[in-house]
């Protein structure tokens, strides 16, 4: 693993229980410090099955995940605190207001009470929920809900964030405010990981992307270069030429 | 501990915002035992204290019905409605017609058949005897039949009551008549009155003794029952807002991106359980305390609270636990909300009937009592009448404890297995 490799994934294989076939099938890759990395695919291609074992959520069948270049296993607790992770769905308590999430998950991360409510506020602020701090959140938006959802996986200000598909079913307002304030992480120094349907937006957001299909690793590298090498002038067609134009369930 | 407050502050946030849940886990337990407590109360009154509604038709030819009649009337038990003029074929439609609930009707043949029956009673004392007396022939009248009328909605149990106090009238009459016609038999028909009145009037009388264990003045009514018994059962109602809490918090993603973070698991179920118990330990707080302080301003008897306090607060903390365990381990396995309170409802009302909330355990058949083992409910209700009505002690709350507790560890591992299933701990 070089220097600047944050996450090397070696001849990774995920099968589920009872599955038949493969989820992920030698999946190899590497994503460099600072990095856009787009994982793009078709519906079921195994883009949340691969985040998932990167957050820790699930198991790998076989291979190998290392972080930060110094051979640390996945769950290690150091790894979750230097890590975020946004989900595709809705993962807090539409109950409460987005202060009281922030406050209950910034604390899982082991923020103290003064950092934790300067991060709060900070958040609140650049995600445009200031006014809404104090309402529920089951009231909001579904731009305003995704909004909060991120809010909750970087208010640890983590290292490497992963996103899935985190600008899904909202308006274009709130697309780019999220984009925007990722771009600013990234400019911070925040290795993003991310996966999206919305192939303008990838192409706009990732400098380097790796495209599954059918659990394997089909493309791979500087987004540039892969449309040079494939004699293509844009993401959407590279993706389609790769992946093909049947349905996908 | 900040991660601690902070998780146990995120469970009663969730708590207050859960409207139905806390209505149902706080308004509900006051409305049951307030509701039951009067009903049960006035049940017994009515069967104690107030008189019981009778149509009475007496079509008796002779003397003898109007005596029953006026023994039911002196037993000051019942209100009679005299109306001898009602066939008997229309008593059925009369007694509904009227908003009776019970009719006696007193055949035409009621006396004679009562004398006729002396008679031979008398008859064969004589003959047994070898005493001499009047043989001739009299028309033999066979034994008549009361018939007792009840309204369909009128509860069995009821109806057997009064149907016995009958049954104990009849009985003086018939004794009555055997003593007249065996005097009269022997010609000394005015000596009679001294031995029925030792007959009738000496009877042997049954002092009603509570079994209890220590000297406790607590006395077994409708209050002393139902406090507790309605109690638990709401107790156990939380799985209602902490079962489908759970749900929600497995299906948003809540707990899997948890499992992304620096924490471990066990600081959220502890704080779950945490509230719930409190929330469990209020709810016995506050409905006692309408068992002590309200019922009686009502006119319903008062709460006793056991002598032994530290094992009533013993029960108290194992029937939260387990209330709490079984919520926890509902909401682990229901896919749904829908499902957790669908469930989870139908399922407590289920170990309530055969846990013996419903109706007592001892009323059921053997099979059912063997199931109400079975029951968390009845483990909990049980430890609540060893202290509230029999003034037990801990030895007689071993098995209340040990059900209870190998209940909590069977569903705290039901969930744990389940929650490591979906790879959430």
């Amino acid at each position: 693993m070089t220097d600047n490799v944050c996450i090397e994934v070696r001849e990774v294989y995920k099968r589920y229980k009872s599955a038949q076939e493969d989820s992920l099938s030698d999946v190899s890759l590497d994503v460099v410090q600072s990095d856009v990395f787009g994982l793009l695919g078709p519906n079921g291609a195994g883009k949340t099955t691969l985040i998932s074992i990167l957050c820790g959520i699930i198991p790998v069948s076989s291979g190998n995940v290392r972080f930060f270049g110094n051979g640390t296993p996945y769950s290690d607790y150091e790894r979750k605190s230097r890590v975020g992770f946004v989900p595709q769905e809705y993962a807090f308590y539409q109950e409460l207001t987005p202060r009281q999430n922030l406050d209950y998950f910034g604390a899982m991360y082991n923020l103290s009470k003064t950092r934790l409510e300067e991060r709060r506020e900070h958040l609140l602020e650049v995600l445009g929920l200031e006014k809404a701090g104090d309402k529920k959140v089951g009231t909001f938006s579904g731009g305003m809900k995704r909004r909060v959802n991120l809010a909750i996986g970087i208010i640890h200000e983590p290292d490497i964030l992963f996103l899935d598909e985190p600008t899904v079913g909202v308006d274009v307002q709130s697309r780019n405010a999220i984009i925007r304030y990722l771009q600013q992480l990234n400019e911070g120094g925040t290795t993003i990981i991310y996966t999206s349907h919305h192939m303008s937006e990838a192409e706009e957001f990732c400098k380097n992307i790796a495209l599954i299909d059918h659990g394997k690793v089909i493309a791979a590298g500087d987004l540039q270069a892969l449309k040079t090498a494939h004699g293509v002038d844009n993401l959407q067609t590279l993706f389609i030429n790769l992946t093909g134009e049947e349905y996908r369930d | 501990m900040f991660k601690l407050y902070s998780s146990l502050r995120k469970e009663l946030l969730l708590l207050l915002n859960d409207k139905v849940g806390l209505t149902l886990m706080f308004l509900m337990p006051l409305l049951l035992v307030f509701i039951i407590t009067i009903i049960q109360d006035s049940a017994y009154k009515m069967v104690n204290e107030n008189q019981i509604p009778l149509l009475v038709v007496n079509q008796d030819e002779g003397k003898e019905g109007v005596k029953l009649v006026d023994l039911l009337k002196k037993s000051g038990l019942f209100k009679i409605d005299s109306q001898d003029g009602i066939p008997q074929e229309s008593l059925k439609s009369e007694l509904l017609a009227r908003g009776k609930m019970i009719a006696l009707y007193i055949p035409a043949t009621f006396s004679a058949g009562l004398e006729s029956n002396a008679e031979d009673v008398s008859s064969i004392l004589m003959d047994d005897l070898g005493l001499e007396h009047d043989t001739t022939a009299r028309e033999k009248v066979s034994m008549p039949r009361l018939a007792f009328y009840n309204d369909p909605v009128l509860q069995e149990n009821y109806s057997y009551s009064v149907m016995s106090v009958i049954q104990s009238y009849m009985s003086v009459i018939e004794n009555s008549l055997m003593i007249d016609r065996m005097y009269a038999n022997m010609d000394i028909a005015e000596r009679s009155a001294k031995l029925k009145d030792k007959m009738i009037s000496n009877r042997v009388g049954i002092d009603q003794i509570v079994a209890r264990n220590n000297n406790s003045t607590a006395i077994p009514n409708s209050t002393q029952h139902n406090v507790p018994a309605w109690t638990i059962f709401a107790m156990f109602f939380m799985v209602v807002s902490l079962g489908s809490n759970i749900v929600k918090e497995r299906v948003n993603g809540s707990f899997l991106r948890l499992k992304t973070m620096p924490t471990t698991f066990m600081v959220v179920m502890f704080s779950k359980m945490a509230v719930y118990v409190v929330v469990a330990a209020l709810q016995v707080a506050l409905t006692f305390s309408m068992g002590i302080w309200i019922l009686p301003k009502l006119g319903l008897p008062k709460l006793s609270v056991p002598d032994n306090v530290v094992a009533t607060i013993a029960v108290i903390f194992i029937s939260s636990m387990a209330a709490v365990s079984y919520a926890l381990m509902i909401g682990a396995f229901a896919k749904t909300e829908q499902q957790a309170n669908g469930f989870g409802a139908i399922s407590i009302i289920i170990f309530g009937a055969i846990g013996g909330i419903l109706v007592p355990t001892f009323v059921m058949p053997g099979f059912m009592q063997f199931f109400s083992n079975f029951s968390p409910l009845h483990w909990c209700l049980e430890g609540f009448y060893v202290l509230f009505l029999k003034g037990g002690s801990w030895q007689d709350l071993r098995a209340v404890f040990a059900f209870l507790g190998i209940f909590i560890v069977f569903c705290q591992l039901g969930t744990y297995f389940k929650l490591r299933l979906e790879r959430i701990i």
